[in-house]
């Protein structure tokens, strides 16, 4: 089949129109202290200590910022362990266990109105800084460093397009607490001084624009917020794709969007400046989709940042009893990363576990059919730097801009021989680096 | 609770195929695509045409199988009936034996079919490393064989006026812009194929654009290939038609007859031999279109079909080269295209003057 093809199966029917399970009372929860952009750390706690809800207990610091380290529950400081990371490589993580009172630290404290309509911009960073948001979509990247620019903005974009296959916890989350995206996406246009507002949603969710588009119009009216419906195709979510979509801004390779007076956000991110700012709350919890073909009960959690997935796949009454061999992976099933073991952590920055059957498929010689090269989102010929590939030919992959490779998986999946396209981009990625 | 533990493998990302896509459809689809054409072809020129099919399948397929089996017997691997490069299953060979056949005159002697379908297969595909290697396309290397070395065994059948002709198109070679070739043919006769002399599968146009239709809705074929090549040999032929003061018939009887609707929708669009990106197979289609013209107006033959294909074949590689290829149309190629284009008709109609 030859053709530009961005439909893929989303296979969201298997949890979204589920209720959200609240799983609020893990036994112990375990609290990253190293991630993929933070090596060290320095921990205030020891082992025996007790903790409140929200404390900081630690810092962890990455290359050009410092990340507070927050306790998700009240409790007593248990064993530092290692604990497999989504980078794949074991991180040191804390145990915390529970004494189910939930005790709130005293600086969890709403702030009122007032004081939040007189906040400027570098108040605003300072309070998402101390409650340390990052990207929740899934990047990590520091929500504050974004806030913190000096950019005019004339858009800020809340991407709510959710297109991997299987996700449906933003698809959730929106559904569940409107209000919190829209009144984030009202802190992040006050600090940036913007006046125009978009929720991107893709089309065929029609549930999230009529509950956002009443909730605007019942309370928001005055807010120049817009909810804009995109593209049904992978990957419309790609933020350079919501932005070309949604606003016709194009922005070229290598750019940064706020340079094109746009900037965007993901919606569990925009969900917790809210939370950071209204309540002075850093993440604990989170909205998380446990799912795939080889569980028995998928659906979506709210789950404190720090379950472990083990006690959730118990919950959703394991896997299922045919399957031989399993996949684990975190995020999506399109860019998400596969692990050896289901002993990994919630963090704030796992949108979801997907569990799926182990499908050997086999590979038949390219045809040239070309199908990659029409459907690639960057505009990259991904089979003709496979065989560049095979022949080692650095200056090939260099001047067919391997490195702009998003790895968002669309040439493999359409690939008409069923050959791993996007292994061979990745390593070309890796070759000219 | 948790019951047997499955094993957890570890895979790269995506996790996910594409559901339906494979070559092998693809391949059956060309197959689908040709029945009728020889369904036709056998009504039309009798058990002949069954024949030349059957051999020109059979020594494709039998080929590659003897070849397969020979590799493996110098790798020092035991005989196995399905051995690991087995790959008659997945239509490629079987494609490339139907094309080929359906390309030959219906008079060919079945030795000379089986000789060049076992060099075609052989040449073209096997020795650079099979399906999907190969930079020459099967059928049309094995039909240039006929016609370069046994030009003159391989005959059509005398039609009923008497005359001794090739195909359709042989009359133009004699009589470059007379509407008399119409007097032998007309062109419903041409369009429908019924009692049109020439090769088994070329005759009828419309038994093509049906399986080119089908082929493009099953998304098995890239449509701007056959589309720009047949597109442009009807612009340079109506130029010269406006040049010379001909009617429409003539630009039609061009792209009616002989080979061309065959080759445009069957063979030039091949995916392993045609370039891979978008605006690449438009010049692609493009330059066979010009080629063929250039080769039926002003060369000794009258088919220009396969041989432009090999010829630009040849090129492929220069338009897939990574310094050129670029996977979107931008307006600055386009404008360089379009230039292009007028050039070539200003050349043909330069070319023409003079053969006129």
């Amino acid at each position: 089949m030859i053709k530009k093809s961005r439909q893929v199966r989303d296979y969201k029917e298997l949890t979204r129109a589920l209720p959200t399970q609240t799983y609020l009372d893990p036994e112990k929860v375990f609290i990253h202290l190293q991630n993929g952009r933070c090596k060290t750390y320095d921990l205030y706690v020891e082992e025996g200590d007790h903790v409140y809800f929200g404390e900081v207990i630690g810092v962890r610091h990455g290359g050009f910022f410092e990340q507070p380290i927050h306790a998700t529950i009240s409790g007593t400081v248990g064993k530092i362990g290692k604990k497999l990371h989504r980078t794949g490589r074991k991180v040191k993580c804390v145990e915390i266990v529970n004494d189910y009172k939930d005790t709130y630290h005293p600086t969890i404290t709403d702030r009122p109105d007032h004081v939040i309509d007189a906040l400027t911009q570098d108040e605003m960073v300072e309070i998402l800084k101390q409650n340390a948001l990052v990207g929740l979509g899934g990047s990590g990247f520091p929500s504050y460093i974004k806030l913190a620019t000096k950019e005019t903005i004339n858009h800020v974009v809340v991407n709510a397009v959710e297109c991997e296959p299987y996700l449906s916890s933003d698809y959730r989350l929106i559904l569940d607490r409107p209000e919190e995206v829209i009144m984030g996406l009202k802190y992040v246009m006050q600090a940036l001084e913007c006046n125009h507002g978009i929720i991107a949603i893709k089309s065929e969710k029609n549930p999230l624009y009529e509950v956002l588009t009443q909730v605007i119009e019942r309370r928001y009216s005055h807010l120049n917020i817009e909810v804009i419906k995109l593209g049904n195709y992978y990957p419309q979510g790609w933020e350079i794709e919501v932005f070309k979509s949604a606003l016709d801004i194009d922005i070229p390779y290598g750019e940064l969007p706020m340079k094109y007076g746009v900037l965007g956000f993901n919606v569990s991110t925009t969900a917790g400046i809210y939370n950071a700012i209204k309540h002075n709350l850093p993440v604990v919890e989170r909205y998380f989709t446990l799912t795939g073909d080889a569980i028995n009960y998928p659906q979506n959690y709210r789950v404190r940042v720090g379950t472990s997935v083990q006690d959730l796949i118990r919950q959703s009454d394991g896997y299922k009893k045919e399957m031989n061999e399993v996949l684990v992976v975190m995020g999506g099933p399109m860019m998400g990363v596969s692990t050896v073991s289901d002993d990994v952590i919630v963090s704030k920055t796992t949108t979801s576990v997907i569990v799926l059957e182990n499908i050997g498929y086999k590979e038949e010689p390219c045809v040239r059919c070309g199908s990659c090269v029409y459907s690639c989102p960057a505009h990259l010929e991904p089979v003709q730097i496979m065989t560049a590939v095979k022949r080692n030919d650095k200056d090939q992959m260099k001047s067919l801009h391997a490195d702009r490779c998003i790895e968002c998986g669309l040439c493999a999946y359409v690939c008409t021989s069923k050959i791993h396209v996007t292994d061979y981009v990745r390593k070309a990625k890796k070759l000219i680096r | 609770m948790t019951n047997t533990m499955p094993k957890i493998v570890r895979k790269t990302s995506p996790y996910l195929r594409r559901p339906n896509a494979n070559a092998t459809r693809m391949m059956r689809d060309v197959t689908i695509a040709l029945l009728p054409v020889s369904i036709f072809a056998i009504y039309s020129f009798g058990l002949s045409a069954l024949w030349i099919l059957l051999v020109s399948i059979g020594s494709m397929l039998l080929t590659e199988y003897v070849f397969y089996q020979i590799q493996d017997k110098l790798q020092g691997e035991s005989f196995k009936f399905k051995n690991k490069n087995f790959t008659l299953y997945n239509f490629s060979a079987f494609t490339s034996g139907l094309i080929y056949g359906l390309t030959l005159p219906d008079q060919t002697p079945l030795w000379i079919v089986a000789l060049s379908g076992v060099l075609g297969i052989l040449l073209a595909k096997l020795i650079f490393g099979g399906m999907g290697q190969n930079i020459f396309n099967p059928a049309a290397v094995a039909r240039v064989l006929v016609v370069v070395n046994f030009a003159t065994l391989a005959t059509y059948q005398t039609n009923i006026d008497g005359v001794a002709g090739a195909t359709a198109l042989s009359f133009t070679n004699q009589n470059l812009f007379s509407i008399e070739v119409l007097q032998h043919y007309t062109l419903t006769n041409l369009f429908t194929g019924i009692g049109i002399p020439g090769s088994l599968g070329e005759t009828s146009a419309l038994l093509l654009l049906l399986g080119g239709l089908y082929l493009a809705l099953r998304t098995s074929f890239e449509v701007r290939i056959p589309l720009m090549y047949i597109g442009t040999v009807f612009v340079l032929a109506f130029a010269v038609a406006i040049q010379q003061g001909l009617g429409i018939w003539y630009p039609l009887y061009h792209i009616f007859s002989g080979g061309l609707m065959f080759g445009a929708i069957y063979m030039a669009t091949d995916p392993v031999t045609s370039p891979i990106t978008k605006p690449a197979r438009v010049y692609y289609g493009f330059a066979l279109g010009f080629i063929t013209f250039i080769i039926r107006l002003f060369g000794a033959l009258p088919e220009g079909v396969i041989f432009s294909i090999l010829i630009m074949n040849m090129f492929v590689t220069s338009f897939d080269y990574h310094k050129v290829t670029h996977s979107q149309f931008s307006t600055k190629r386009n404008l360089i295209f379009a230039s292009v284009v007028v050039l070539a008709i200003v050349v043909t109609l330069v070319g023409a003057s003079y053969v006129g």
